[in-house]
């Protein structure tokens, strides 16, 4: 630990941009809340805010697909959270979340939805939800009546191959407005105000991700907007995914302008992809279509942010990617998330030791699919001391499970995994 | 290069409108229909599990080869005689109850449709009760069961716990997969077995279910 921060002076954003520099902080800094990939299911929220003893409230829903709650001032400072997200006003499903209402969910647990989310119940139980708000469109989201979270409804118009235009994909990419960078200001501001690390989840950047490809914030969507089609279109038209991805990317840059102009170099990280590469134990396409598809779009966006901001940029793809971690390294991300240790070829120690200097691990704390909704406290101790043990070497290592925490997560493992990154204090 | 070695090789490479024109060639030139599924389609669907496994193949290749097989299957099956078409066997498929991913029930599906199963596809979220009505109808030999949430996979025993109730159990063999499982899970669920890709779940079936 020879360039240790000083431990009494160290604040939460000193621990992470220390951390994303790639030294050793004072100590693991934690984030929980700052993006839609890095958060807790509103249940789990709720089921926190009683074991603290918090007040009690309806925990608001930010992220109403993944049904993520909104983590509160005192929450965050019960949890020991190191970062703040700036997440933008407008859901996956089109709508805003300026006002608020109450809504029970299919299990019971009474949540805050935005004043905006519009939903009714089908004949089988399920509770589906309208883009913008707009009952009289086609649902664009389902929830099944024993679900935790909603999924998008594909709406796909018949395809005409001679009538295809990457335009249609494009819909709903627009220009940020000066109302929009006003909210982001604002936004921004509070977010700085709690002396934590920001990262700014920047709008309309994510380039093929399945849960955006059906456009569930539209109410008419056209294009390719069902997911095999959209894989589909990666080996059959890729000269017309390459032309939405690069129109998308037109529009993206004049945006990162405008939002660099507003704000400067406020943000410490911003996210800028969430599109899966990996499955459990592979990946959905070859690195060559990845370098083909992706890359010269990622880079474009990666070198504009790097020629002109301080901001450290953020690539989330779940499974198995060791095949694509130096792709992701040459676009010129920076931090790799969820890091799926749990997936084929990810072993914590070998993505270290081969990325590691290269890359900010910020996840892979703990596995969510096992160890934490159904290990014992015990198991998750160790596994949280472990992985905080090699990711935390050296820094380059901000401290999350890998993806959000679940539904139906017991609380007392997630105060296991947080009392153990509390208690890490260094190689064992 | 024969008729069939190109046919083989259109269905590889997941070129769906020239496996129709040669299939349209080959029933021209008088070609078994059972044979062209038997002797060219089944072994590219296989070549083409094979490469996925392998992962010279990724899920867009995969599909692909899933449409190109299809599009000669659909105009090969109003030809076969009724009654004299060969299965590898029926399998009922679906997401569990509650869970709305299909991605990785879709490749199974296709595997098994490729490797020359009766498929039938109950889609997502299927409630217990749909699944038992479907083996009551259907009567198939497997019984194939996808979750991707770790919140919807204990759907799985329930699941299989409703066929048991039903009567059912020993007539079927069930498989499950998706990305929370693994063989102890898979066991402790009381499935017959357990399949991490589209591929192994057809070989696994092929390996427990007599052709019929």
């Amino acid at each position: 630990m020879s360039e240790q921060v000083d431990e009494a002076t160290a604040t939460a954003r000193d621990r992470v941009l220390t951390a994303l520099d790639h030294r050793e902080p004072d100590r693991i800094p934690v984030d929980f809340g700052g993006t839609p990939v890095t958060g807790i299911h509103v249940s789990v929220v709720a089921a926190l805010r009683d074991h603290y003893g918090l007040e009690s409230r309806l925990v608001k829903v930010h992220e109403p697909y993944q049904m993520l709650g909104t983590i509160d001032e005192d929450l965050a400072e019960a949890l020991g959270v190191d970062v703040q997200g700036v997440t933008g006003r407008e859901t996956m499903f089109g709508f805003r979340n300026d006002a608020w209402k109450p809504w029970t969910m299919p299990h019971g647990l009474e949540v805050l939805m935005s004043a905006d989310f519009a939903a009714t119940v089908d004949e089988r139980g399920d509770t589906l939800v309208y883009p913008k708000g707009n009952r009289s469109a086609p649902p664009s989201g389902r929830m099944p009546k024993t679900g935790f979270f909603f999924d998008t409804i594909v709406r796909q118009e018949p395809i005409d191959e001679d009538r295809l235009d990457p335009a249609d994909n494009l819909e709903e990419y627009s220009l940020v407005t000066d109302a929009d960078l006003d909210d982001l200001d604002h936004d921004l501001a509070a977010a700085e105000a709690t002396g934590r690390a920001v990262i700014g989840v920047l709008p309309g950047m994510a380039l093929g991700d399945i849960a955006f490809v059906p456009a569930p914030g539209l109410e008419h969507p056209r294009g390719i907007r069902d997911i095999t089609e959209w894989y589909i279109s990666l080996k059959k038209r890729p000269e017309y995914v390459r032309r939405v991805f690069s129109a998308q990317v037109d529009v993206a840059l004049e945006n990162l302008e405008r939002i660099h102009q507003r704000v400067a170099d406020r943000f410490d990280a911003v996210m800028i992809c969430g599109t899966d590469f990996g499955t459990q134990t592979s990946a959905f396409c070859s690195v060559e279509t990845f370098e083909d598809l992706w890359s010269p779009h990622y880079t474009r966006i990666n070198d504009w942010i790097h020629d002109h901001t301080t901001w450290k940029t953020f690539k989330h793809s779940c499974g198995s990617v060791e095949r694509f971690m130096r792709s992701f390294i040459d676009c010129g991300f920076d931090i790799i998330n969820p890091v799926q240790c749990s997936a084929a070829d990810m072993a914590a120690e070998h993505l270290k030791r081969e990325y590691g200097r290269d890359l900010v691990f910020w996840g892979g704390g703990v596995d969510t699919q096992h160890t934490l909704p159904f290990g014992t406290p015990a198991e998750v101790r160790e596994e949280v001391l472990n992985r905080c043990e090699v990711f935390g070497a050296g820094g380059g290592f901000v401290f999350n499970t890998i993806h959000n925490i679940q539904a139906n997560t017991p609380v007392e493992n997630v105060v296991a995994m947080l009392d153990a990154v509390r208690d890490f204090a260094g190689p064992r | 290069m024969s008729l069939l070695d190109e046919l083989h090789e259109a269905v590889v490479t997941g070129d769906d409108e020239l496996t129709a024109e040669l299939t349209r060639q080959g029933i021209d030139d008088g070609y078994e229909p059972q044979a062209l599924i038997d002797d060219a389609m089944i072994p590219a669907m296989a070549e083409a599990g094979r490469r996925f496994e392998a992962e010279e193949y990724f899920v867009p290749e995969l599909l692909v080869a899933g449409r190109a097989i299809q599009a000669g299957l659909e105009m090969l099956r109003p030809l076969l005689a009724p009654g004299t078409s060969r299965t590898a066997g029926r399998v009922v498929i679906g997401t569990v109850e509650g869970d709305l991913h299909d991605i990785g029930k879709n490749l199974v599906a296709v595997m098994f449709e490729g490797a020359g199963f009766d498929v039938v596809d109950l889609g997502t979220d299927v409630a217990p009760a749909e699944v038992v009505a479907a083996v009551a109808e259907h009567h198939p030999d497997l019984v194939a069961l996808s979750a991707l949430l770790t919140t919807t996979m204990l759907a799985m025993p329930a699941t299989i716990d409703a066929i048991e109730a039903a009567g059912l159990r020993d007539q079927v063999t069930v498989l499950v997969g998706g990305a929370p499982l693994n063989q102890a899970r898979a066991e402790e669920f009381g499935a017959d077995g357990y399949a991490d890709n589209a591929n192994a779940a057809v070989r696994l079936a092929l390996e427990l279910v007599a052709p019929r």
